[in-house]
């Protein structure tokens, strides 16, 4: 259990840590993989609601403490997402490759409509923004960020034996 | 009470989403000051004390390495320092070899001991220099305080010194106080004497020097000091037992003066006459 929850804890850690370093050093046309939303994604589809919705929490308030967003707008979103990826736990629910991949893609979607929705009450920006954002920005991000988990999976699966597979 | 931690309980996802979402909806709903406030809360009580406890690992981490690293450097430095110490004493060593140079008129070669008697009877070393230095057997050779022995052996890049420490060896001394010449001699390489008619005043303290009459030293050369007066067998005679200038067992540089013995003429000649005939 200890373990499992070290484990967790450095991975969401080092997926942080990759986020305000490399991955701006990756970026493509100006779009960037979010690793931290994969790396929850996988953590609520392994452990389920409970733990999703705590661990997005945390990630999201320490991504509102150390970036200029509003305090509790990634919390909010990454508190939901955690949730919302927990309802498809492995271990009550048997999802397929191309599930989990929509599921990704619907993460990203839900997690920054609840960010730009935060911004557009806090802020009075015009809700015109959302649709926009989640078309130009949220999709290429979320395509970027599903390339980088299937060159991850494709990458474990070469290096695990092959008696393992 | 009870049925509400019941109700939590047992709609603890629920329960757990509607927390956080309050306390996020909270967040976003206060005034920048609240949430100014807010942020120094969480960072001065919850996130510093875990970058305080990263830190404190990391530092741990980084105290191992640099005290492995310091470790390595010390080890390093110790050796260097050893090296620089050795060639400080190398320095003064040769410092005091050049000041030979204003005592002796001859050309000194300077040469390195390269080979000693494995044996605690030290007789002879070898020393890295020869005949294609210019060096000629029966030369003599001086260290940093006096005379050490000449050359018995030359080869193209090596040469055998014979030591005063050799029983075999005799050298002509000179008393410098009384002018008495004498035979410095050896019978166990540790003791030095001088045999003089008992009549002869000598004292402890006197110096000995070569005398130059044995064909091999030049005049002068410090060789050492008179340290006691004792018996000898035969009754006409006494033994000043000389302690000489130079440490045998320490010799590490020497000078070869480069200087043929005076018979060498002599030596010459009868060769020549032995090849006529």
């Amino acid at each position: 259990m200890i373990l499992r929850i070290v484990k967790w804890v450095c991975v969401i850690a080092f997926a942080l840590v990759l986020q305000s370093t490399i991955v701006r050093k990756v970026a493509v046309f100006g779009v960037e993989p979010d690793l931290t939303i994969v790396a929850l994604f996988l953590l609520a589809l392994k452990h389920g609601v409970l733990q999703g919705l705590y661990v997005g929490f945390v990630v999201g308030l320490t991504q509102d403490l150390y970036s200029p967003s509003i305090l509790g707008q990634l919390a909010l979103a990454k508190t939901l997402i955690g949730f919302f990826v927990g309802l498809f736990n492995e271990k009550v629910m048997r999802t397929d490759p191309v599930m989990k991949a929509v599921l990704l893609l619907l993460a990203f979607v839900l997690h920054d409509a609840v960010f730009l929705t935060a911004q557009v009450v806090k802020t009075a920006e015009s809700a015109a923004i959302i649709p926009t954002r989640l078309a130009m920005d949220t999709l290429p991000r979320a395509a970027y960020s599903l390339v980088v988990v299937l060159l991850v999976y494709i990458g474990s699966l070469v290096m695990k034996p092959a008696g393992r597979r | 009470m009870q049925w509400i931690l019941q109700f939590i309980i047992g709609h603890r996802n629920g329960s757990s989403l509607m927390l956080t979402v309050v306390l996020s909806l909270w967040m976003l709903s206060a005034d920048e000051t609240a949430q100014a406030g807010v942020s120094r809360a969480l960072m001065l009580y919850v996130f510093y004390p875990v970058q305080y406890a990263v830190d404190i690992s990391t530092r741990a981490r980084n105290i191992f390495a640099e005290n492995k690293r310091l470790r390595r450097e010390l080890a390093r430095m110790s050796t260097r320092a050893a090296a620089l110490e050795e060639m400080a004493r190398q320095n003064h060593r040769l410092r005091k070899l050049l000041g030979l140079n204003d005592r002796f008129s001859h050309e000194l070669v300077p040469a390195h001991v390269v080979v000693r008697e494995p044996s605690g009877h030290l007789r002879s070393v070898v020393i890295d220099v020869g005949r294609n230095n210019g060096l000629l057997p029966y030369m003599p050779v001086v260290g940093t305080d006096g005379v050490v022995g000449k050359l018995i052996q030359v080869l193209p890049h090596l040469s055998l010194v014979q030591l005063l420490k050799d029983p075999a060896s005799r050298t002509s001394v000179i008393i410098r106080r009384n002018r008495t010449v004498g035979i410095l001699e050896t019978e166990d390489g540790e003791n030095f004497f001088v045999k003089c008619r008992t009549h002869i005043e000598v004292a402890p303290g006197d110096t000995v020097i070569t005398s130059g009459l044995g064909g091999v030293y030049p005049k002068g050369m410090r060789v050492g000091t008179i340290e006691k007066i004792g018996d000898d067998a035969d009754p006409l005679f006494k033994r000043a037992f000389v302690e000489p200038f130079e440490d045998f067992s320490r010799i590490e540089e020497v000078f070869v003066l480069r200087l043929s013995p005076q018979w060498a003429s002599f030596r010459e000649a009868l060769d020549s006459l032995e090849l006529e005939e």
